[in-house]
């Protein structure tokens, strides 16, 4: 991690609304997550728990309306995002942080060529640098085979691994500080994820960039991961390294989630399932978010909603919202 | 005697070039499989995308035509036999899909759905008998009765899929082809599913056909499994050993390449190069070859069979 004192990415009690008509939907409700520069983090969660509309935030993405910012802040190395002038916006956005989505086919221009959309992205961040030369570099360091023939592919000649690949090389094209890959290999088979996330793990090694990865698959946090946020219902539920939340988890809704999820050559009758269904928008229960579905819940559950607090299990500290984790 | 029986199956599809050419390639979808569902067992089908799974799983209960072999079910082959045959015995065999979202008709209520089957095999002799009928299949799945009068936009993802679980079981199968019916949803409601298709098994003594590309899912599920790569079988046997101790490459790379959540479980990745190619054009010899780390001058050149290595397990792999 960083000896800089100020973090490369700091999201502080982010509230965001869609307005539907008169009715505004809470879809974030106080998210605080903060990346440091080199650091992997994943964010995990379920469809609905608001997890890429964070992602999407971090640099005003969200078409305004419907999505409505109601407070909080977003740092990014130290400057406010929700402050900035549109000018700025444009140079934060690929400049500083960088996206990579789950559908390489849907955010690939069919009608040009690969080579020139990457030569876009060069031309508009790093200008110097915008020459053939540089786009077939890109291309091999994302493990594109022949990049010479291959920058004059268009998307549809290239499989999706292929595809995602030359996003990821799109991305990496402005040097950003900060890549944001929202559920990168849902899309793919699991030999190509495999490929994927070697690469992910390389590249981040050779340029030092940080990574935020949303993904609802827990897997990959263990495969990936520094630092792990679990999200429910629009809040961050826990928050811990790695290691330290896949070998105990503390909220409730962490241990259901891991414990509902088939691992191979895990000798088991009968899986766990988490009764009834993720909340949707604009329906999240009253008190803990998590309370009907939670197997510990008592009373209490239903009155408040319990803050996100450190608490310190066996010397380590950690933040989790649940005052009876240690039940 | 197997439920369901396939011997050397083919599907085939062309390949139409240009506005006036006549077919000039096929895409080999499936290419020559053999396969048996024993009465209340659950066979796993496992591959990546365009392994030619899901064409396997509609040909057999003849949603595709195959283009060559045979479909034997209940001892009756059904691989010719015209619709207008086939239909009485399409009550015996169901299939529930990926998507629940694209498989209800949004326009019809759940009753109207689960209904329509009870209808085309006139087994409710009136309304009141059918309204019953639904309303018991409904509790089955773990719905609510009242459920029946809403349409399906008003129920999530997992109450979707147990909407297309009812009216499967709604004409009294013996088998149902399930294709991918967890990979659309939620991991949380994901296991409520498996779940239930393991209760209603038990109870009601089906044989379930599971395709899906999550490996755990399967092994979990199943009790046999087939390993597919371009349109054939490279591997079969009891799901927990293959699973153990996978003989072929693929499978081997397969299993390695499943991220695990546990981190005490350390698995020694082989990352495999490479796309899995075309079906239009498969390779010579081992289909596999081209990407598999340890083939040799033989794979390039000669189709491995698919051979019985005893203990219930067949590998098409000449290095094994």
């Amino acid at each position: 991690m960083s000896t800089d004192t100020t973090p490369l990415l700091a999201i502080r009690d982010l509230r965001l609304d869609f307005v539907n008509g008169d009715r505004p939907l809470r879809a974030l409700d106080g998210v605080s997550l903060t990346v440091h520069a080199g650091e992997t983090v994943c964010l995990v969660g379920e469809s609905g728990s608001g997890k890429s509309v964070t992602a999407l935030s971090i640099t005003r993405l969200l078409p305004s309306p419907p999505a409505r910012v109601v407070g909080g802040s977003i740092l990014l190395q130290g400057r406010d995002v929700l402050q900035m002038a549109p000018r700025e916006l444009r140079s934060v956005r690929g400049g500083i942080v960088s996206y990579v989505f789950q559908d390489p086919s849907a955010s690939l221009n069919p009608v040009i060529r690969i080579g020139k959309q990457i030569l876009e992205t060069l031309e508009l961040h790093r200008p110097d640098a915008a020459n053939d030369a540089e786009v077939v570099q890109l291309l091999k360091l994302v493990g594109i085979p022949a990049p010479e023939s291959r920058a004059r592919d268009y998307a549809h000649q290239l499989s999706g691994g292929m595809q995602q690949r030359v996003m990821i090389a799109m991305a990496l094209a402005s040097r950003p500080k900060l890549l944001v890959a929202d559920e990168p290999t849902t899309a793919l088979d699991v030999t190509i994820q495999a490929q994927i996330l070697d690469l992910l793990r390389d590249l981040k090694q050779r340029t030092g960039m940080a990574i935020l990865l949303i993904t609802h698959n827990l897997g990959l946090v263990s495969e990936i991961a520094d630092r792990v946020a679990v999200m429910y219902a629009g809040q961050i539920v826990e928050e811990a390294p790695a290691r330290e939340l896949l070998a105990r988890p503390l909220h409730p809704y962490t241990r259901a989630l891991m414990d509902s999820v088939p691992e191979l050559g895990r000798d088991v009758t009968r899986l766990k399932a988490i009764a009834g269904n993720v909340p949707q928008l604009g329906a999240w229960p009253t008190g803990c978010r998590f309370h009907p579905r939670c197997p510990k819940a008592i009373a209490a559950c239903a009155q408040h909603n319990p803050e996100l607090s450190l608490v310190e299990p066996a010397g380590s500290s950690r933040l989790v919202r649940c005052p009876y984790w240690n039940s | 005697m197997s439920l369901l029986s396939i011997r050397n199956l083919q599907v085939h599809f062309p390949v139409n070039q240009g506005i006036f050419s006549k077919a000039h390639q096929v895409v080999r979808a499936v290419d020559g499989v053999s396969l048996d569902v024993e009465p209340g067992e659950t066979l796993g089908l496992v591959g990546e995308s365009g392994c030619g799974k899901s064409t396997l799983g509609r040909a057999a209960i003849r949603l595709i035509a195959p283009t060559a072999g045979e479909i034997h079910f209940d001892g009756r082959d059904i691989t010719r036999l015209s619709s207008g045959d086939l239909r009485p015995l399409r009550r015996q065999f169901q299939m529930i899909f990926q998507d629940p979202y694209g498989s209800l008709n949004p326009r019809m209520t759940v009753e109207e759905i689960i209904g329509e089957a009870l209808d085309i095999h006139g087994l409710a002799a009136d309304a009141s008998a059918r309204h019953g009928r639904v309303a018991e299949l409904l509790s089955d799945v773990g719905l609510d009765a009242s459920h029946a009068n809403r349409y399906p936009h008003e129920f999530s993802g997992g109450q979707r899929q147990r909407i297309g679980i009812a009216r499967a079981l709604a004409v009294e199968p013996k088998l149902i082809v399930c294709d991918e019916p967890v990979s659309a949803l939620d991991v949380s409601v994901q296991a409520q599913i498996v779940n239930l298709l393991r209760d209603l098994q038990d109870r009601r003594g089906l044989a379930y056909l599971f395709i899906a590309h999550d490996l755990a899912v399967v092994e979990h599920i199943s009790r046999r499994v087939l390993v597919m790569y371009l349109g054939r079988v490279v591997e079969g046997g009891e799901a927990r050993e293959v699973c153990r101790a996978p003989k072929h490459p693929y499978t081997q790379a397969l299993l390695s390449a499943v991220p695990a959540v546990d981190p005490a479980t350390k698995r020694s990745r082989i990352v495999l190069t490479g796309d899995v190619p075309s079906p239009i054009n498969p390779p010579s010899g081992c289909p596999f070859h081209p990407r598999c780390p340890v083939a040799q001058a033989r794979c390039r050149t000669e189709v491995p069979v698919n051979r019985d290595i005893g203990n219930r397990r067949q590998v098409a792999c000449h290095l094994v």
